[in-house]
């Protein structure tokens, strides 16, 4: 999980929104927000704990939980069932599907970054030693001396 | 005289003699015995016997040339073969370097010592006839002999040429004559600078020896060269000579004519050829006149103008006597001769006017034209030295201690000055421009100037005397490459030019390579002459020459920057040694257009190097932020996954 940055992060106004929005879906869909909470709770904490700009671990979770979950909300949001059809629809199978796709995307976020910079290192020590061999080589014709250092 | 062969070509040096000789053969056919050394025959000269390796039955001789001498060109381009002259087959090298001019040696003993004085008719019939005849041969071929004395003439048994002249042609004219066998004029000379001379100086050397037979013995002997010039120049040679020996009237008459001071005053070749009319011929010899009262310089008396002007010639300190005018003065008061006196006042004023001169060549100047005033017989003498203008180059040769003096005299064009002096055409181009010319190659910078090159300009058959080539004979500019590949091969690291040798060769080429002659000495422009020279005479490999002079160069030449190509440069090197092709060796150690490109390739190896250090120290220094990057670039990848994961999701439950 990225680290948190040293300064506080600023919290704008999408938070507000993002509140409200929440706030709405509470209220004028509860049996919905119930079930986005059922399926959702990694992302949660995935929220809180990464505070990183842009939340770039956060946000694969979130995407990857909605896949997950998005089956069951809209079918949920078709019955109309109320809490019960909310709480029927929070089936195991259905809750370990969007949580474990919110554990992939987790993952993904964590080794993506680490496979790449791997990646980059390996490319420029390659490249470093393309270029050490040139100048070696140009050395050995011309005399040159080694560089500094 | 027994027939001789044709003449044959100047040498070759090989093949060698073998079996009865010993050394090189000369012309391919003439072996020189040095086991039987002829002591009396080579006219002062070192002689051997001959052995002819063609089949001729005539007993020849090697006469040496003496070191730092060259033999006579004029002479050696061919002479007939006529009776009474021992005429010249060939010259060569033979063993260590000495060089010998081949050819018949003489048929009896000399002339020299007598039993007894010889008579007139004998004089006559014996000597002045036969010698005569054998000048006439030589002055239709415009050649002297110079060496006309009693122990350099040879009995011989044919009635028609009772007597031989000696070998002549091996030494500078007149070298080995001594000062009684030569006029004043010219034995006062430089042995080596006496110059070709004339028939009229032969025929005093050959009134000379037959006044020594006439009296039995030379009363002149155990006198000193310079007391017995004195002696003749205050009396006049013949009574010089014979002092109060008596002599037949008749024969008395023609040795006083054929040592008559002026050249012009002996009789000539032909008239000796006729005894009656030489008997009958009377000389018109003006005694010397003397002054009233003697010039003293130093402890020395002058009575006569001739003497005064041999006293300024020996002794440059005399100069002061025409500065402080007592010379002139002497010549007015106790001479009488007013003209005289004013030309040398005229002379000394001009040297006055001339104060912005040199001194040294100035003051030699004066002297050389006072002394041309006083006694127009006399020499060109020049700060203590005298020699005839024709004979400054054998006296550049032989005579090293007086080689700066001779330097002097041409830088200043003496040899001009001294021809219009003696009223010779003036201006005469033909003198002027030599004289400019000999003064040119003097002057010339460089290895292919100064007096080593005019030394050999001027001596067309002097071998070159470079310590380099020491012990191997090389007399012509094709022997030059062949000896050093034979000395390289002995010493592979240590053959280079020197300036003797260079300068012998540009005296001796004619094939434009002026300018690279005239290069700066440097073992590269060593290796530029030599290949020119191989090219223009196309001469074969030299691997021994080329592999040393490799070796010379190619530490004196810069390294290549690039490995490569000093590697690649190293064998073409010495594949060209090996092939023994200067040029191509030239060509391989003295390449500009790849001299060019090497120094333009390690310009752009010196950039590359530094755009890889570049590159080098970004890619250490970029390190944390393209971590950064790779991060966000993994993140952003999650985050596409995932919103790819969405948008499948997305797409199945609509299409549900």
């Amino acid at each position: 999980m990225s680290a948190p940055s040293a300064a506080a992060p600023r919290r704008g106004p999408g938070l507000w929104l993002f509140g409200l929005g929440c706030g709405a879906l509470v209220t004028l869909a509860t049996p919905v927000a119930v079930l986005a909470a059922l399926l959702l709770a990694p992302c949660g904490v995935a929220l809180v704990l990464d505070t990183a700009p842009g939340r770039p671990t956060a946000r694969p979770v979130l995407l990857a939980g909605l896949a997950g979950g998005l089956h069951p909300l809209l079918t949920l949001w078709g019955g109309g069932d109320g809490i019960a059809g909310s709480l029927a629809a929070a089936d195991l199978p259905t809750i370990a599907i969007a949580w474990a796709a919110q554990g992939a995307a987790w993952l993904a976020a964590e080794l993506a970054p680490f496979a790449v910079t791997l990646a980059q290192f390996a490319r420029s020590r390659i490249e470093a030693a393309r270029l050490r061999a040139e100048r070696a080589a140009l050395e050995q014709e011309w005399g040159l001396p080694p560089p500094p250092g | 005289m027994p027939a001789v062969p044709a003449p044959g070509p100047p040498h070759s040096p090989l093949p060698l003699a073998g079996a009865g000789g010993a050394g090189p053969l000369i012309a391919g056919r003439y072996a020189i015995d040095p086991a039987r050394p002829l002591p009396e025959a080579g006219g002062g000269l070192a002689a051997f016997a001959v052995i002819d390796h063609a089949g001729g039955e005539a007993a020849l001789m090697a006469v040496q040339v003496p070191e730092r001498a060259a033999a006579r060109p004029l002479v050696l381009a061919g002479l007939p073969d006529a009776e009474g002259i021992l005429r010249p087959l060939a010259h060569g090298p033979g063993d260590a370097g000495k060089w010998f001019v081949i050819c018949p040696a003489p048929p009896g003993r000399p002339l020299w010592p007598v039993a007894r004085p010889w008579t007139e008719a004998e004089i006559f019939a014996l000597l002045l006839r036969p010698v005569a005849a054998a000048l006439e041969v030589l002055g239709g071929r415009g050649v002297t002999h110079r060496a006309i004395r009693p122990d350099n003439l040879f009995r011989a048994a044919a009635a028609a040429a009772p007597v031989v002249l000696g070998c002549a042609w091996a030494a500078p004219p007149a070298m080995h004559q001594p000062a009684a066998f030569e006029a004043p004029g010219v034995a006062m000379c430089l042995a080596a600078g006496r110059g070709e001379g004339s028939a009229a100086d032969d025929v005093y050397a050959l009134g000379v020896t037959a006044l020594a037979l006439a009296l039995g013995r030379m009363p002149w002997a155990g006198l000193a060269d310079d007391e017995l010039i004195r002696r003749k120049l205050e009396h006049g040679s013949f009574a010089a000579l014979a002092g109060e020996a008596r002599l037949p009237p008749g024969l008395a008459e023609l040795l006083r004519a054929m040592l008559a001071e002026d050249p012009a005053q002996r009789p000539s070749v032909a008239l000796l050829l006729d005894p009656d009319q030489a008997r009958g011929r009377r000389a018109a010899v003006r005694p010397v006149r003397k002054a009233q009262r003697a010039l003293l310089i130093g402890a020395l008396q002058i009575w006569d103008i001739r003497s005064l002007a041999y006293a300024l010639a020996r002794d440059r300190a005399a100069l002061r006597l025409l500065q402080d005018g007592r010379a002139d003065h002497w010549l007015r008061r106790a001479l009488d001769d007013g003209v005289l006196a004013s030309r040398l006042e005229e002379l000394a004023r001009r040297r006055l006017a001339d104060h912005a001169s040199d001194d040294a060549a100035a003051d030699a100047l004066l002297l050389l034209r006072a002394i041309a005033v006083l006694d127009p017989l006399a020499p060109l003498c020049w700060q203590g030295v005298a020699v005839w203008p024709d004979g400054i180059g054998a006296a550049l040769a032989v005579h090293g201690e007086a080689n700066e003096r001779l330097a002097a005299l041409v830088v200043a064009e003496a040899p001009v000055a001294f021809a219009a002096m003696r009223g010779e055409a003036e201006p005469n181009p033909a003198a002027r421009a030599a004289a400019r010319a000999q003064r040119a190659l003097l002057q010339r910078r460089g290895w292919s100037g100064g007096a080593a090159r005019l030394c050999y300009a001027l001596n067309p058959l002097l071998p070159c005397r470079s310590a380099l080539v020491g012990g191997v004979p090389v007399a012509r500019l094709a022997d030059v490459l062949p000896a050093l590949d034979m000395l390289a091969a002995g010493q592979p690291r240590g053959v280079t030019l020197d300036g003797e040798l260079v300068a012998f060769i540009a005296a001796r080429q004619e094939h434009g390579m002026d300018g690279v002659l005239s290069e700066p000495a440097s073992p590269l422009a060593a290796l530029r002459i030599l290949a020119g020279l191989q090219t223009a005479l196309r001469a074969g490999r030299l691997p021994a020459l080329a592999a040393a002079l490799a070796a010379a160069v190619e530490p004196a030449v810069p390294p290549w920057h690039s490995r490569a190509r000093q590697a690649a440069k190293q064998r073409a090197a010495a594949e060209a040694s090996a092939t023994g092709d200067l040029a191509a060796l030239l060509a391989v150690l003295d390449d500009a257009a790849a001299r060019r490109d090497d120094t333009a390739g390690l310009r752009q190896a010196a950039a590359a190097a530094s755009r890889i250090d570049a590159a080098l120290a970004a890619l250490d220094q970029g390190a944390p932020a393209r971590s950064a990057a790779a991060r966000a670039l993994g993140q952003e990848i999650a985050g596409a996954l995932a919103l790819a994961a969405l948008a499948a999701s997305g797409v199945a439950a609509l299409l549900q």
